[in-house]
């Protein structure tokens, strides 16, 4: 790794280009959130809050934000559970068929969210079940599953089974390895699962889109707004969704400055 | 990993037990997975055979898929799809990798992650605002027409948008930050030794970066791809609001079934098509995901 | 060393977590506890606006759940994909009303709950509305599918002359309102003939002009798509658009305008009406009288997503509303444009496959 003004130079000219890539929509959505005008194109004229006095007075908005942090928080935590016993049970366990079970919990990772979305969808409507906020749910749920068993199974290493030997031969019972030793020891890694899926689950579109009726989620009604109204409405809702995303990745970052680097997508 | 054929009674029933317990640790998530993903998915592939309404009110027959195989209109969705997944992944991967890589050979080790952190922040904007962003940012009276007009380089707006390119470039930027992520997990795994080494036997930069390096990288350049090509594949957000509907993909194909005409079958159908086309992009891929794995 | 992460820490246990999963679930049970009663109506993008809709439950404590579709063929998708009772109040286009009426999904409306005598005849049409001596819904909005353009790239007479959407001049100027049934009716109109009376030998002339309309535009989209286009500059005229795409943002981008063609151009028209098997016709007949009540239609005349002339001819509107939607001028558009067509079953299935096709380049 280089140091000095060749690394300045190559981090400019390479890191320069993509930074202003990756930042244009995003700076010209925050910068027409404030656009004193219907239409959010140059010359920009303000500064003006109104659009964010019209969406934070919006009940749809206001409603629409509190379902997606209760899916995202509600399925996130129910994926990660589930994920941490199987990842568990396969980790520490010698399972017959260990690799097929891999392959089947990742398998929704692979198939894209329209399919499994349209699934559910043909599967309530067969045996009845109408669409609301818990199919969205379940919906989320199978989505954030693979997600958290990829980050959780990837942390079971093998200094960590020494460790748990080490206390089975000291005489602890499975249970108490389990609760004293393991979950401690993956406790970074859980947050990181958790908050990954929440990441994903807050923002997803298509399968809260097709489950759910009268109380849709955040993504689906700032569609929903984009298809009904122009106006930079839409930039103040994209903005707000950017600032509270954002001080989850904080959040996240505190959590696991103890453990030490682990990247969000493990493999 | 199995057990020798002379193992004593005890340990077999130690082992089935283990095996056992395993087992029940890991049924809660199986079971979830295959009640609310597999029989859906099941029950959506016997769906794909009915025509008209469904079960109970159309024929079975491969009606649905005789229709898409022969209707311009769907084989050529599947055909744009197809070209504009390989473009966006190719591109995406190319894009990330200098980006990836001057992060973690030309930044401070302490200060990597936060590098990584900016580069991957507007991750977090909302992604179908973020998609219309775009089409804002690239409008005749948008930045970057105004900026080109402003210093001269056209006199002209240039016709950005609507194009296959609008998406692209849509898709692109979400993906060149999902690539960097993974890339970088890779790259920053690699023992530096290694490379050390290389350049000690006498290779050059570009033969330790070749021979090294990259094959080092694989398994994060291929996930990153796989995961680009199947969300790609599958969405419809972004095609919709930045497409103008000049070429329709698969997922907006399947939508407009799904609202428009209501028939799920047909939906159904160009789902079980966009999975085969996944499926086979993971046998290729498989080989570079696992590879560098035990 | 490592001995130190043998603490017991608190950890977030999975049984902790499983609590707050619980937790979470049931503050949000217990977070909309409204116990007032709710209907769910099936519109046009239009009754969206928060304003219009706190009105009415302000005024009757009846909270109203609005989706909104498309086009008329999604609003039916939505209603077979429930179940019957899912929906109390439909918005429909008027010649849409009775193919509806024939699938027993409105029920009948007693003409004396609402203003009809405020409704001028030429909307009030009795035989869209009315079917087997019954009225099944009430005219509430109507408009034009004409052509939306911007003053400043296209002028007067070529807007005016459906023509030059064909031609070459016209070449990458021009959008297309993404919805089968307008232009489709247009092109129709443009070929001498009438939207009503189409029948499937009609298509193939169609489809041939479609295909040289579809070879000039530069995008095809919904209303909010077609209208950013328009306002930003990205198409210069828009076939299908009329005063509802253009009238929100005239006061800020005054190069835009709409016309009707000289040959004559497409009137849109809603209606609205109860579900036959609601479980709240009472409600929903409350909110039927507040949409054509005249503070209701001022609302929905001049809504956030597109503008349109009221039914009522005593809507709240201010002298500038009335201006900017013509409405000393109806009598004469009025006379100058032609309904939707309302196609049957296969027709309407022939319809979609060739807008599909045509849509999709290649």
């Amino acid at each position: 790794m280089r140091t000095g003004w060749k690394a300045a130079l190559t981090r400019t000219l390479v890191l320069g280009p993509l930074f202003v890539f990756i930042y244009l929509p995003v700076a010209v959505l925050v910068l027409f959130s404030f656009h004193d005008g219907m239409v959010p194109v140059p010359p920009f004229e303000g500064p003006s809050l109104q659009w964010y006095e019209r969406l934070l007075s919006s009940d749809r908005f206001t409603n629409a934000a509190w379902a997606s942090v209760v899916v995202a928080l509600a399925s996130s935590a129910l994926a990660t559970l589930l994920a941490t016993l199987a990842a568990w049970g396969l980790a520490r366990h010698r399972v017959p068929g260990r690799r097929w079970i891999e392959g089947l919990m990742l398998l929704p990772l692979a198939v894209s969210y329209l399919v499994v979305g349209l699934g559910l969808l043909v599967a309530f409507s067969a045996v009845g079940v109408g669409k609301s906020l818990w199919a969205a749910g379940i919906g989320h749920v199978v989505l954030n599953l693979p997600l958290a068993f990829v980050v959780v199974l990837g942390q079971f290493d093998t200094q960590q089974a020494r460790l748990e030997r080490a206390a089975r031969d000291l005489g602890a019972s499975e249970s108490q390895v389990f609760w004293r030793i393991t979950v401690p020891q993956l406790r970074s890694a859980i947050l990181a699962a958790f908050l990954l899926c929440v990441t994903f689950s807050w923002d997803e579109f298509i399968v809260a889109f097709l489950l759910s009726a009268f109380d849709p989620t955040l993504p689906v009604v700032i569609l929903s707004m984009l298809r009904t109204g122009l106006n930079p409405q839409t930039n103040a809702a994209g903005t707000l969704v950017f600032v509270l995303s954002l001080l989850a990745a904080v959040l996240f970052e505190l959590l696991i400055k103890k453990r030490g680097p682990s990247e969000p997508t493990g493999r | 990993m199995t057990l020798a054929a002379t193992a004593t009674a005890p340990e077999q029933v130690a082992a089935r037990r283990d095996a056992r317990r395993g087992l029940l640790l890991t049924a809660p998530a199986l079971l979830w997975c295959v009640v609310f993903f597999v029989l859906p998915f099941a029950t959506m592939l016997v769906w794909s055979f009915y025509s008209g309404g469904g079960p109970g009110e159309g024929s079975l027959g491969l009606d649905n898929y005789r229709r898409f195989f022969t209707d311009a209109s769907y084989t050529s969705a599947l055909r744009y799809s197809l070209e504009v997944t390989l473009i966006v992944t190719v591109l995406s991967v190319l894009l990330a990798f200098p980006l990836a890589w001057a992060i973690a050979t030309q930044v401070r080790p302490d200060r990597q992650r936060l590098w990584l952190m900016l580069a991957v922040l507007p991750f977090w904007t909302s992604y179908v605002v973020r998609s219309y962003a775009w089409l804002l940012v690239l409008s005749p009276d948008g930045v970057v027409n105004q900026t080109l007009m402003t210093l001269r380089l056209i006199t002209e707006p240039l016709e950005l948008s609507f194009h296959r390119a609008t998406t692209v470039t849509g898709f692109v930027h979400f993906f060149v930050m999902l690539c960097t992520l993974t890339i970088y997990a890779s790259l920053s795994r690699i023992d530096p030794r290694l490379q050390l080494a290389a350049a000690d036997m006498g290779a050059s930069g570009w033969q330790t970066f070749w021979r090294i390096t990259l094959p080092l990288a694989a398994p994060g350049i291929a996930s990153g791809a796989f995961l680009t090509f199947v969300v790609t594949i599958g969405d419809f957000v972004t095609p919709q609001i930045l497409g103008g509907n000049n070429e329709l993909l698969l997922p907006q194909i399947a939508m407009l079934q799904i609202t428009r005409r209501g028939d799920i079958p047909m939906a159904a159908a160009l789902s079980v098509v966009m999975v085969l086309c996944v499926s086979a992009a993971y046998l290729l891929l498989a080989r570079w995901i696992t590879g560098a794995r035990r | 060393m490592k001995m130190s992460r043998f603490s017991p820490s608190a950890s977030p246990s999975p049984l902790r977590r499983l609590t707050l999963a619980l937790a979470a679930c049931t503050a949000f049970i217990g977070l909309p506890a409204h116990a007032q009663e709710t209907i769910n109506a099936l519109v046009w993008c239009d009754h969206t606006d928060e304003a219009f809709l706190k009105a009415f439950t302000a005024k009757t404590k009846i909270k109203v759940n609005v989706k909104d579709y498309e086009g008329t063929g999604t609003a039916l998708s939505l209603i077979e994909q429930g179940k019957p009772g899912d929906w109390d109040v439909f918005v429909v286009d008027s010649t849409d009303v009775r193919s509806v009426v024939a699938k027993k999904l409105l029920a009948e409306l007693d003409p004396k709950a609402f203003p009809m005598n405020d409704i001028p005849a030429a909307v009030r049409l009795p035989e869209y509305h009315v079917v087997g001596g019954k009225m099944y819904a009430v005219p509430q909005k109507f408009g034009y599918n004409a052509i939306a353009y911007d003053k400043t790239k296209v002028t007067a007479a070529q807007a005016k002359d459906i023509n030059y959407v064909f031609g070459a001049s016209a070449k990458n100027k021009i959008g297309i309102y993404d919805y089968y049934l307008p232009v489709i009716g247009q092109v129709a109109v443009a070929l001498g003939k009438k939207p009503q009376d189409l029948k499937e030998s009609d298509l193939p002339a169609i489809r041939a002009k479609l295909v040289e309309m579809r070879g000039n535009a530069r995008m095809v989209g919904d209303v909010v798509t077609t209208q950013t286009a328009l306002a930003t500059g990205q198409i210069s005229l828009l076939v299908g658009g009329g005063e509802y795409t253009v009238a929100g943002l005239m006061a800020e981008k005054p190069n835009l305008d709409w016309v009707l063609p000289d040959v004559g151009g497409i009137r849109w028209q809603q209606a609205i009406g109860v579900m036959a098997d609601s479980k709240k016709k009472a409600a929903a007949t409350q909110f039927v009288q507040y949409v054509l009540s005249p503070e209701g239609q001022a609302a929905l005349a001049t809504s956030s997503c597109y503008w349109g002339m009221p039914a009522n001819s005593k809507a709240a509107l201010t002298p500038a509303q009335k201006k900017t939607l013509r409405w000393d001028e109806q009598t004469a558009f009025i006379a100058k444009s032609f309904p939707y067509p309302s196609p049957s079953a296969a027709l309407d299935k022939a319809m979609q496959d060739m807008w599909l096709s045509v849509v999709q380049k290649k």
